[in-house]
């Protein structure tokens, strides 16, 4: 098929937009495993949570969507220190196949959880700019998608100058390097895995939120299929390495919306697990790996 | 042959229990609802003892479902096209399962645990995906398609055949695996499992074994899937759901990790429960409680139900000190 200029600027650029959700989730995916060495399999399960508390405060108070970022990002840090430390805090240390079953049951939970307050019928609301666009060129961009792209970048931004500037970011970051040696420098690894499960969390939150505000449907078992991407993510771009992270988001973005306009729809969900294969036969480390795990 | 004193009563416990599952059905007057709980149960014995020897090698899947559902679907299709029985379309499924879990054991072999686990998991979700859309034209899409039962419903007392039936296979895998275990092949999974780098330096290839190990769990657990949805009459995609590949892992911690009877004993318990909360009408919340439960095993009980009369041996005396502590005298 002919793909014009324009036609194909316009795929980049939804692109970018579909890659910001999975971006926030494997960002925060990749903290958590810098600082902690664990995968969080239910990171999926809090973008659902996440999705469910800005669908909540919307029917409650009708505001701005975007404005909910304030409620969904604070609720998801908070439940994410809580599940570290109750569920990870006490196995850290005792094997990974534990923290790897730590996770599935917290998956149980948090879906069913959810299922008993929301009711599992697929959910949507609509943004309040849903009609607007802006012409860039020939190109017609809703400006939701616009919004949400600077979120995600406005968010990243925030994030890395907290983790290069801050005391508390050189904490974690020296955590993620070398936890024995962080801990005789007199950091406090435990708190930094708190601190840096709430901040996954929240991301993940901020994620739920742009989810629900695109228009994209959910229900208490959505969670696996964005899940799975960032896994994809995380694997291509290296475990661990956040630059990784927001490279692999952009390009599986714009594979997927490549995918749809090219093969069809029923593929996108597959391109991300493809692409995975490849990765992993050609490089098992990962694009941005930086060292075999 | 000569055997110590454990072994004895351990074989005297299977043989009761084998006597005891025997008997059962004829006991409760073949009731159709005990029937159904008991051959499930026994499907998901295989199942999760499937998924339990893949942790003998050192490996894990979060994706087993997928395995379970391509047995499911291949033996199905075999069966309605080619009109053989499905005790033997089985094995067709559970070949379909041990070439794909090639490939994925194929492209993960040689990375750590948190890859296999990303990717099996990946792996499931999409597969259902694809067989729900792409392949919809023979799969039926959403709506599955139907399965050759493996007893014709006229047959008088089916359900109690297919029952001893299935027994029967899940005595045999049990026993194969048991073998499997006990050989040189066993020896060298645990010896990959404690240290691949020694195991290697010791002349065993893990590679080999890692991908043998994969295979065997593949093809039983699609082995079971095709028994599952033969038995059931249907096959939908929502076999490879994520909390289908859930059931083994969790039957299997909770049983014990890594013994032959953990998944057994983890199987009739986490069952027993399971249906037990559903008569109490929790449908939700008992797969709440089912986490909390799995959360708690993993951090107080981590070698599972299997381990409990050992931590109790240990423990007792001082449980014991402490009542009697506050005993006043």
């Amino acid at each position: 098929m002919e793909i014009g200029l324009d036609i194909f600027l316009q795929v980049v650029v939804w692109g970018l937009y579909a890659g910001c959700i999975y971006i926030l989730l494997a960002t925060g995916l990749n903290l958590i495993f810098g600082v902690m060495k664990v995968v969080n399999f239910a990171h999926g399960q809090l973008l659902m949570i996440g999705a469910y508390v800005t669908f909540s405060f919307f029917v409650l108070t009708g505001f701005n969507p975007y404005v909910l970022l304030a409620a969904s990002v604070p609720i998801l840090i908070i439940l994410g220190v809580s599940i570290e430390r109750l569920c990870f805090r006490p196995i850290m240390g005792t094997g990974k196949l534990n923290e790897i079953f730590i996770s599935i049951g917290l998956i149980y939970i948090l879906e069913n959880v959810a299922a008993m307050i929301w009711t599992d019928e697929w959910k949507v609301i609509k943004s309040p700019f849903e009609a607007i666009t802006v012409t860039v060129g020939s190109m017609k961009i809703p400006v939701d998608y616009i919004i949400i792209i600077i979120t995600t970048a406005v968010t990243l931004v925030a994030l890395y100058l907290f983790l290069k500037k801050s005391r508390l970011g050189l904490a974690v970051r020296a955590t993620s390097q070398n936890r024995k040696a962080a801990m005789l420098v007199g950091i406090n690894v435990e708190r930094m895995d708190m601190l840096s499960f709430g901040i996954g969390a929240g991301l993940a939150g901020a994620a739920g939120t742009l989810w629900v505000v695109s228009g994209q449907v959910f229900n208490p078992y959505m969670g696996s299929v964005p899940a799975v991407k960032a896994f994809a993510i995380v694997i291509i771009g290296g475990l661990g390495s956040i630059p990784g992270a927001i490279i692999g988001g952009l390009l599986l973005g714009i594979a997927e919306n490549f995918t749809v306009f090219t093969i069809g729809g029923a593929w996108k969900d597959a391109i991300a697990f493809l692409i995975l294969i490849i990765v992993l036969v050609l490089k098992p480390t990962g694009l941005f790996g930086e060292k075999a795990e | 042959m000569l055997m110590d004193e454990k072994n004895r009563v351990i074989l005297f416990i299977c043989l009761a229990v084998l006597a005891f599952a025997f008997l059962l059905p004829l006991a409760t007057g073949q009731n159709a609802y005990y029937l159904t709980v008991l051959i499930l149960m026994v499907i998901f014995i295989i199942f999760a003892s499937a998924w339990n020897f893949l942790t003998y090698s050192g490996q894990g899947s979060l994706g087993h479902a997928a395995f379970f559902g391509i047995g499911g679907y291949i033996s199905a299709l075999v069966a309605m096209k080619s009109g053989l029985t499905p005790y033997l379309t089985i094995f067709f499924g559970g070949a379909g399962a041990a070439l794909t879990g090639l490939f994925i054991g194929a492209i993960c072999v040689r990375m750590k645990e948190w890859f296999l686990a990303m990717v099996t998991f990946g792996f499931a979700v999409i597969i259902q995906v694809l067989v729900a859309s792409q392949f919809r034209e023979i799969t039926g899409g959403w709506d599955g398609i139907a399965a050759p039962p493996l007893i014709s419903s006229s047959v008088p007392n089916y359900l109690l055949y297919e029952y001893y039936s299935i027994l029967v296979i899940a005595v045999a895998v049990l026993l194969l695996f048991r073998y499997i275990l006990q050989s040189k092949t066993g020896l060298a999974f645990s010896a990959i499992r404690e240290n691949e780098l020694e195991a290697r330096a010791a002349g065993i290839d893990p590679v080999r074994y890692k991908l043998f190990a994969f295979m065997v769990s593949a093809f039983f657990a699609g082995l079971a899937g095709a028994l599952e949805i033969h038995y059931l009459g249907y096959i939908t995609p929502e076999i490879f759901g994520v909390d289908i590949s859930f059931w083994p892992i969790i039957y299997s911690i909770s049983g014990g990790l890594g013994t032959l009877a953990g998944p057994v004993i983890g199987t009739i318990v986490i069952t027993l429960l399971w249906d037990g909360l559903q008569s109490l009408g929790l449908t939700y919340p008992r797969f709440i409680i089912i986490g909390v439960i799995l959360v708690l095993v993993v951090i107080f009980l981590p070698r599972g139900l299997v381990s409990l009369p050992g931590e109790i041996r240990k423990r007792a005396p001082g449980w014991m000190a402490w009542v009697h502590k506050r005993i006043p005298r």
